[in-house]
């Protein structure tokens, strides 16, 4: 990892081109006084692009916090984001929605889906709301790819909880963004239908060269990822590149271990 | 425990219970400020004749049963030595002969203004008395002592601007008559808003009744006797002819006349009140289903755990109760409120009564309560028993949005069944041949048609909304497709939201089809069948002749001619039996060139040599024809047998009444006895100016301020004016019913928002802006309310139509569409849309989108 005190600059050789989000020196706090709460504690990270990166960490480490500062969902305390070369920090909620609309996909682990609009529309929305054409081919591989081409008219109550869930990868997948976050997006499913969407997210990775962070605390889910960031008490503690799901579950074991230590 | 979990729910629920607080309120205001106000009214007009009534009165004898007293005709009275007979009963202290009439008028002869209340209260001129009970005092100056001298009550003077020495003119039908204000008289109780003007009681007898009598004769016991012994003596002294009233007796007649002077007040009051209550009913009920809805979890756990189908009902039922116990009592508060404006509105127009003598009797929190309390519990009683069928299983069912609620059979079945039928009816009314019968099928299909659309709601809602919301997206991109399918999703809620909007606006509708055919019939007959070219109406006071001579002298004016109306004459039908008719007395010229109605069978001149015209309507009725004998009774035993000579046609301006010439009525009736005229017409001569003619007239006038003056063109604005006078109490209404639709709109706008918070999080996540999830909210709020407004106005129309046909015969043959009121409609329903959707957008846009789509 890079030296907490180094300050990015994206405009540096070796810098935009391989990194699609990068966090420098992120606090995050709630409350004040006494009762001051420290989500994360001056994070840095940086996500390459075209990679799967996965957040994995205890409950309340901070990481669906990271990944929502990250995704311009909820602002920082302190310092700075970029998404590619855009600085989201400071932005005001206009251009952080219209961010998010054109950049940024989402697969949340519940409730992904509007359930007045059909799997089509619900894969196409984020265009609609930009009122951007869908690129059709990219489209149809899209769909092909997440395996949904008969089900393409049917509502969300009418789909299993793994198929809602690739229509919501799709969902994400369709408009080309330049990153994809997913927070537990298999949370809900047994593991046959979350191994499928693993797949899936795995393959839009290599196939479609998109690039990935997902925050999960299923060791198997992350060994699905190129690299993993661990958390701990708003700090990252360890990282680990091609992991397994046995390394992952090896390494939180000495986790809980040195925690309960 | 039961009560705790109400409690609380309510309370948690509070935001969401104050829409539907304030429809209470409203009704319950009403309702109580109603009471309160004629209450008020009913107590201080009792005090007022209570305090003036004398112990007994005699009046002029009753008139027979089958004799109407009619209008104008000279008042009854008793002789004048009537007054020393009465007096010399035992137990009588003073008999004072009055004499009190409401036939005249005041006039300022500076000004040739009126003196007095123009606004419907009376003006009473009569002699000047000493009774013990004055309700009049002399405050300065003196009473009239010679025949030049008026006194004039202070709040009347004060008005008028007039004092002592000013002069005043009575006029009546026996010419003007001009006094010089003597005195001063103030009011010692309650002005119950009447201008009265005293004569020396000589004076009073020639000028007001032309005879040496009183209109009544009362007396004061000198308190050794009760007034019940007081009358029956009184009764044996006089014989039975005159009628002899007790101060309780006196006080009672006085009270009901009172009283059914304020029941219209009371009535469009009421109407108020059961609008905003039928409105709200609507508004409770979605509440309460919406509440019930979202809690499907948390009731399904209640009833897993063991708890009875009986207390989950019965613990909406207490939300229910809690909602209208408070609202009843914030609504009877807001009806003293209520009552105090109506007090203040009535002193406008002149009665005296004070806000600080608000009388608030137990009825007023017996009826609040009752009104308040039983619309909330019936209106939450459906999602009650909705709620008491959930079953344990759904608290382990996956939440989200409750489920849609599929419109079922029965419902459907229902829902047509009531409209078709209510429409059959309609059609069935709209052909009637008789205009009561066509009324009560009306009546019966307005109110089937009604149900059957509330009914009919939801299943409506689906497939205009799909139709109305087509153009959405195509319109408004994605937040017009979102709006469009939210709108669709839960149909009952939409139907039920809509409905309430939808009553208000057929009333809008309806009425307006029925007032603008009114007026444009009215029009279209007064084209057709007038040829005359100004009418001129009396005020209090019949027209005089001197008055028809003004008009016969007036530069540009051909002639004149006059009618005179006999109320509910008795006439003998060839067959025996007895019917009655409004007659009207007219002269020979009358029918021609001035008025020529449509004939049915006849010839209209026929009237002029001695023949009786009559309505079509009074002609079948009675199976009478052109040449059947008919005996007019006068009444005084005076009879005339008439052939009929003439049919009207129904539907005419001159409605259904029958018509005889002025000779035929002079050889039975003497000039003296027949009744006054209170209106005349004249006609322009050929090439005269009918503008400029009219301003001479109103000039020639000038000095009987109590006529008005109209040409053709202004008689259809008085038509106009008369018809609206009607309508602003309707909108009155319909304004009250759309405000509380309003509220519905926006309630249930709130609630979805709510409902859909983790919808709205994730549509903010994945990009929508705050303006675009704005827009999403106001068209859904738009397409409910425009629903809405096409059910109204299609409702509406039908109604208005019916309406229309079943009156063509009653002088509504024409009918008139006013497009523009439908337009207006359909275009304020967006604007209401808009203003409903201002709240619940707006938090929608400031929902913090971390916390919608937070995992729980």
């Amino acid at each position: 990892m890079t030296t907490a005190a180094a300050v990015y600059d994206p405009q540096l050789p070796g810098g935009p081109s391989a990194v699609a989000a990068t966090a420098r020196q992120v606090t995050k706090a709630y409350g004040s006084g006494e009762t001051r709460v420290t989500a994360l504690d001056a994070v840095d990270v940086d996500i390459q692009r075209g990679r799967f990166t996965a957040i994995m960490g205890p409950s309340g480490s901070g990481k669906s916090t990271l990944m929502h500062c990250l995704a311009g969902l909820d602002t920082v305390s302190s310092g700075r984001i970029w998404i590619g070369d855009t600085e989201i920090t400071g932005l005001r909620d206009k251009q952080l929605t219209r961010l998010r609309r054109d950049k940024i996909g989402f697969i949340f682990q519940a409730f992904n889906l509007l359930p007045t609009l059909n799997a089509l529309e619900n894969i196409t929305l984020p265009m609609d709301i930009a009122g951007r054409r869908p690129d059709q081919a990219w489209l149809d591989q899209v769909v092909e790819t997440v395996g949904l081409a008969g089900r393409l008219k049917h509502r969300p109550t009418q789909l299993s909880g793994g198929q809602q869930q690739r229509v919501a990868v799709a969902r994400a997948l369709a408009a080309r963004p330049e990153i994809i976050f997913g927070d537990e997006p298999t949370g809900n499913l047994d593991s046959r239908a979350g191994a499928e969407v693993l797949t899936f997210l795995r393959r839009s990775v290599d196939e479609l060269g998109q690039t990935m962070v997902m925050v999960t605390h299923d060791p198997v889910a992350a060994g699905y990822a190129d690299r993993v960031l661990f958390l701990a008490d708003g700090v990252i503690v360890d990282e680990m590149h091609a992991p397994t799901a046995d390394s992952v579950l090896e390494r939180m074991r000495r986790f809980d271990g040195k925690r309960t230590s | 425990m039961l009560l705790r979990t109400s409690l609380r729910s309510f309370f948690a629920h509070k935001g969401r219970m104050a829409l539907s607080l304030i429809a209470v309120v409203l009704s319950v205001a009403f309702v109580s400020g109603t009471l309160v106000f004629s209450n008020t009214a009913t107590s201080t007009f009792s005090k007022l004749f209570a305090a003036t009534a004398s112990d007994i009165s005699v009046q002029p004898p009753k008139p027979a049963d089958d004799e109407e007293p009619q209008a104008g005709d000279k008042p009854a009275t008793v002789p004048a030595p009537l007054a020393q007979q009465v007096a010399s009963v035992p137990g009588v202290k003073t008999a004072i002969g009055q004499v009190m009439v409401g036939n005249a008028i005041l006039v300022n002869p500076a000004t040739n203004k009126l003196v007095g209340p123009t606004s419907g209260a009376p003006t009473l001129v009569g002699n000047w008395t000493d009774t013990p009970r004055n309700p009049v005092k002399i405050t300065s100056g003196h009473v009239p002592q010679n025949s030049g001298e008026l006194v004039l009550d202070a709040d009347t003077a004060k008005k008028a601007g007039l004092g002592i020495g000013d002069k005043v003119r009575v006029d009546n039908a026996t010419g003007q008559h001009p006094y010089t204000i003597a005195g001063i008289a103030t009011f010692t109780t309650t002005n119950p808003g009447a201008a009265l003007a005293f004569l020396d009681t000589a004076t009073a007898q020639q000028v007001l009744l032309g005879e040496q009598a009183y209109t009544s004769v009362e007396a004061f016991g000198d308190g050794s006797r009760s007034n019940d012994r007081l009358k029956a003596d009184t009764l044996a002294e006089l014989g039975s002819r005159y009628q002899v009233k007790t101060a309780a007796e006196q006080k009672a007649d006085n009270t009901k006349a009172i009283g059914s002077g304020l029941d219209f007040m009371k009535y469009a009051m009421l109407g108020f009140a059961g609008i905003s209550l039928i409105v709200g009913g609507f508004l409770i009920i979605n509440t309460f289903s919406m509440l019930v809805a979202q809690r499907t979890r948390e009731i399904g756990l209640l009833r897993a755990i063991g708890g009875s189908r009986r207390q989950v009902n019965g613990s909406v039922l207490v939300e229910a109760l809690i909602l209208g116990v408070l609202g009843s009592t914030l609504g009877v508060a807001v009806g003293l409120g209520v009552a105090v404006g109506l007090i203040k509105l009535m002193n406008a127009i002149g009665m005296d009564l004070k806000a600080s003598d608000l009388e608030v009797g137990p009825d007023v929190f017996v009826a609040g309560y009752a009104v308040g309390i039983l619309i909330t519990v019936v209106a939450a009683w459906i999602p009650a028993r909705r709620a008491s069928r959930i079953a344990p299983m759904a608290a382990l069912r996956d939440h989200g949005t409750p489920a849609e609620a599929r419109s079922n059979l029965v419902r459907t079945v229902l829902g047509v069944l009531l409209t078709g039928g209510g429409a059959g009816l309609l059609v069935l009314a709209g052909t009637a041949d008789r205009a009561g019968t066509g009324g009560q099928l009306l009546g019966l299909g307005l109110l089937l048609t009604l149900i059957g659309f509330v009914v009919l709601g939801p299943l409506l809602a689906t497939v205009v909304i799909k139709v109305l919301g087509a153009l959405l997206p195509a319109l408004f991109g994605p937040s017009g497709k979102l709006a469009q399918r939210n709108a669709m999703r839960n149909p009952r809620r939409t139907g039920a939201t809509a409905a309430a909007l939808m009553i208000g606006l057929a009333l809008v509708i309806g009425s307006s089809v029925f007032s603008s055919s009114a007026v444009s019939s009215a029009s279209v007959q007064i084209d057709r069948s007038v040829g005359v070219d100004y009418i001129i109406s009396g005020g209090q006071a019949p027209v005089t002749a001197e008055m028809m001579d003004a008009v016969k002298r007036t530069p540009g004016i051909d002639h004149v001619t006059t009618q005179e109306n006999l109320l509910r004459t008795k006439v003998q039908l060839p067959g025996g039996q007895n019917a009655r008719t409004d007659l009207t007395a007219v002269p020979a010229s009358f029918f021609g060139s001035d008025f020529h109605p449509t004939v049915s069978s006849g010839a209209m001149d026929s009237i002029g040599r001695g023949s009786l015209g009559i309505g079509e309507t009074f002609a079948e009725d009675h199976g009478l024809k052109v040449g059947d004998r008919v005996t007019v009774d006068y009444g005084k035993g005076r009879t005339q047998t008439l052939p009929v000579g003439v049919v009207f046609q129904k539907g005419g301006l001159l409605g259904d009444g029958s018509f005889v010439g002025l000779d035929a009525l002079a050889q039975v009736v003497p000039a003296a006895e027949q009744p006054p005229v209170w209106t005349f017409f004249a006609k322009a001569a050929p090439g005269a100016d009918v503008g400029r003619t009219l301003t001479a007239l109103q000039e020639a006038l000038q000095q009987y301020p109590q006529l008005t003056v109209k040409d053709q063109a202004g008689y259809k604005e008085l038509v106009q004016s008369q018809v609206n006078t009607l309508l602003y109490l309707i909108y009155g209404l319909v304004g009250l019913s759309i405000t509380v639709a309003v509220l519905g709109v926006v309630n249930t706008l709130a609630l979805s928002v709510v409902e859909r918070t983790r919808e709205i999080g994730l549509l903010r996540a994945i990009g929508i802006s705050r303006r675009q999830l704005r827009r999403m909210i106001r068209l859904e709020s738009v397409v409910i309310a425009l629903f809405g407004a096409v059910l109204g106005t299609g409702l509406g129309l039908a109604w208005g139509v019916t309406a229309q046909r079943v009156l063509r015969d009653q002088g509504l043959g024409t009918l008139s569409v006013p497009t523009t009121t439908v337009v207006v409609t359909l275009v304020s329903s967006v604007v209401i849309g808009l203003v409903a959707a201002l709240v619940p957008a707006f938090r929608a846009g400031r929902m913090n989108v971390l916390a919608a789509i937070a995992t729980d």
